[in-house]
C-alpha cells in the first residue's frame, strides 16, 4: 500500500498541479456548462406551461431542475480528459515514455485524473448540490434533503466513474485508427449526452427505447446516481441498479483490455 | 482585393489537398457535427411529443429556428475556425510572430489559413431541417422576403465571427483567451429556441450583450410571420456591423499590445 502511495501519488499531484495551472479554461468550460443548464431550464419551464400541468411525464418543475443540474454535476465528476491525454500521447510518442516506466499505465492515468476529480468535486459539485437543497427549501417550503441518498449517491458516481474512465480510455485508443480526433471527441459527447440521459431524462423516452438504455453503460454513468439521490429509486431498485454499475464497470474494464492488446501491436513511434 | 483572393484562392486549395489525403478524418468530422445535430433534434421531437406548440409554435416552426440557426454557425464555422486556436494556444506559444512577417492583413491570414470543412455536418443538418419544416411551417413568402433571407445570413453570420474576433484578441493581452472564447461562444445556445421564452434579463443580454437572438430566433420571426421587419432584419444587419467594428477595434488594439511570448 505504501509503495502503490509512493508510486501513483506524483500522479496525483500533477492532475491537481494541471487543473490549478489551466484553472481559467476549468473555469470556462464550468461557466460553459451552467449556461447550458439555464437554457434547459427556461426550456423546461415553457414546455411544463404549455403542457399546462403541474407534472410533465412524472417530473415536476423542481425535480426537473434537480435533474439539469445534478447531470450537469455528474457530467462534471465522471468528466475524464484521459480519452484526449492518450491520443496526444499516441500521436506524438511520449505514451514511449509512459509505457517503460515501472507502473501500471492505467492507474497513472487514472491517479492523474483523480487529483483534478477531487478539485472538481470540492470547488464545484458541492456548492451546486447546496445550492439545489437551497432552491428545493425555497421553493417547496420543506427540508428536502436525504442523507442517505447523497451517500448511495456518492457511492453510485464512484461507479460511475469507473464506468466513464474506461469507456474515454477506449475513445483514446482510437486514436490509432483515426486522426480526427477533435470530431471523434465531439462524437463522443453528444452520443454520451443522449445515451446517458443528460440531455433528456431516460423516464421521458418512448417505453422500449428507455427499457434498452437503462441497461445500457451510458446510463450508468450519469442516469443512476442521478435518479438516486433524486430519491426515484426504492430500495431494491437502488440495489438492482448498483448492481448493473458495477457488472458494467467490470465488463468495460476487460474490453478496454481487449482493445490495448490489440492496439498496441498497431503502435510505431518516430524519433524520440 | 483581387490579391487577397488570389491568396485566399491558393490557402484553400491547399485545405482541400489536405483534405483528399485525410479524407476518413473528414468523414468522421462531418458525421461526428451531423449526429451532434440530429440529436438535437430527437429532443425537440420527443418534447413535443408530449405538448402541441411551445412558446406559441408549432413543431415545424421550432424545427425551422433550429434549422436556420445553424446556417449562420455553419458558415462562420467553415471560414473562420482558425480564431480558436489564435484563442487557445497560437498567442501563447509565440506562433503568432508568424502572421506578423507576412505582407498581408494578419486578421485575414489567421481566416484564410483553415477551411474548416467539418462544418459541412451542421450546414447540411441545417439546410434539410429548413426543407423539411418549410412546407408545414407557414412560411411568410414574399420576394422581398425571399430577397431579405439570402441577404440576412451572411449578416447573421458576421455575429458569430466578430464575437470570435473580439474574445480572440483578448489572447493578445492576457495570452490564451480559450476559456472566454468558449464561454461567450456557449451563448449561442440560446439561440436555438425562441427567445420569448427567457427571462426578461437574459433576453436583453441575448439581444444587445451578446446578440445571438439575431442569429436565429430574430430573423426567423420574421420569414415566419411576416411582422417587423426592421427589427428582425434590420437589427440584424445593423447589430452584426457594429459588432464586427467593435471587434475589429479590439483586435487592432490588441496588435499593437501585441508581445511575442515563448522562446
Amino acid at each position: 500500500m505504501n509503495k502503490l502511495r509512493k508510486q501513483y501519488l506524483p500522479f496525483v499531484r500533477a492532475g491537481v498541479q494541471n487543473l490549478i495551472t489551466y484553472r481559467m479554461n476549468f473555469l470556462g468550460f464550468i461557466i460553459g456548462g451552467l449556461i447550458y443548464c439555464f437554457v434547459m431550464y427556461y426550456l423546461w419551464k415553457s414546455v411544463f406551461m404549455a403542457s399546462g400541468g403541474d407534472t410533465f411525464m412524472n417530473f415536476t418543475m423542481s425535480d426537473m431542475v434537480l435533474y439539469l443540474f445534478l447531470s450537469n454535476v455528474a457530467g462534471e465528476i465522471t468528466f475524464s480528459s484521459v480519452s484526449n491525454d492518450i491520443a496526444e500521447e499516441i500521436k506524438d510518442g511520449s505514451i514511449a515514455m509512459r509505457l517503460i516506466k515501472p507502473v501500471n499505465m492505467d492507474l497513472s492515468y487514472l491517479a492523474t485524473e483523480l487529483g483534478g476529480t477531487a478539485m472538481r468535486t470540492v470547488t464545484f459539485a458541492f456548492p451546486v448540490i447546496i445550492g439545489l437543497e437551497i432552491y428545493r427549501y425555497v421553493t417547496l417550503g420543506i427540508v428536502m434533503f436525504n442523507p442517505i441518498n447523497l451517500l448511495l449517491f456518492l457511492l453510485s458516481i464512484v461507479l460511475a466513474y469507473l464506468v466513464a474512465f474506461r469507456v474515454n480510455l477506449c475513445f483514446g485508443f482510437m486514436a490509432f485508427y483515426v486522426k480526427n480526433l477533435w470530431g471523434m471527441g465531439i462524437l463522443k459527447n453528444s452520443i454520451i449526452n443522449f445515451l446517458s440521459g443528460s440531455l433528456i431524462p431516460l423516464a421521458f423516452m418512448p417505453d422500449g427505447l428507455r427499457t434498452v438504455l437503462e441497461y445500457m453503460p451510458f446510463a450508468s454513468m450519469s442516469y443512476t446516481p442521478v435518479m438516486i439521490y433524486m430519491g426515484k429509486y426504492d430500495t431494491s431498485e437502488i440495489i438492482f441498479r448498483l448492481g448493473i454499475q458495477a457488472v458494467w464497470a467490470i465488463i468495460i474494464y476487460g474490453i478496454s483490455k481487449l482493445i490495448w492488446v490489440g492496439a498496441i501491436r498497431k503502435l510505431s513511434v518516430q524519433g524520440g | 482585393m483581387r490579391r487577397a483572393f488570389k491568396i485566399y484562392r491558393i490557402l484553400v486549395a491547399q485545405n482541400l489537398k489536405r483534405l483528399m489525403e485525410y479524407k476518413a478524418d473528414f468523414l468522421t468530422g462531418a458525421v461526428s457535427f451531423l449526429i451532434d445535430q440530429a440529436i438535437g433534434i430527437a429532443f425537440i421531437f420527443i418534447i413535443f411529443s408530449q405538448i402541441p406548440q411551445l412558446a406559441g409554435f408549432t413543431f415545424e416552426q421550432i424545427v425551422f429556428i433550429y434549422g436556420f440557426s445553424q446556417i449562420p454557425k455553419g458558415l462562420d464555422h467553415l471560414l473562420t475556425d482558425n480564431l480558436w486556436c489564435v484563442g487557445y494556444f497560437i498567442v501563447r506559444k509565440g506562433d503568432f510572430d508568424k502572421y506578423l512577417t507576412r505582407p498581408i492583413n494578419p486578421l485575414f491570414h489567421v481566416i484564410a489559413e483553415t477551411f474548416q470543412v467539418d462544418a459541412v455536418g451542421e450546414l447540411v443538418v441545417g439546410i434539410c431541417l429548413m426543407i423539411y419544416s418549410a412546407p408545414s411551417a407557414g412560411l411568410y413568402i414574399t420576394p422581398l422576403s425571399v430577397i431579405l433571407f439570402v441577404l440576412v445570413i451572411p449578416f447573421s453570420a458576421l455575429i458569430y465571427t466578430a464575437i470570435k474576433i473580439a474574445t480572440a484578441a483578448v489572447a493578445f493581452w492576457i495570452k490564451s483567451s480559450g476559456f472566454i472564447i468558449q464561454m461567450v461562444y456557449g451563448m449561442n445556445e440560446f439561440a436555438k429556441y425562441p427567445t420569448t421564452i427567457y427571462s426578461n434579463f437574459i433576453k436583453l443580454i441575448v439581444t444587445f450583450i451578446i446578440p445571438f437572438a439575431f442569429t436565429g430566433y430574430y430573423p426567423c420571426l420574421y420569414f415566419l410571420t411576416g411582422e417587423n421587419p426592421v427589427f428582425n432584419i434590420g437589427c440584424t444587419v445593423f447589430i452584426s456591423i457594429i459588432f464586427l467594428g467593435i471587434s475589429l477595434a479590439i483586435w487592432h488594439k490588441g496588435l499593437s499590445a501585441y508581445e511575442s511570448a515563448g522562446s
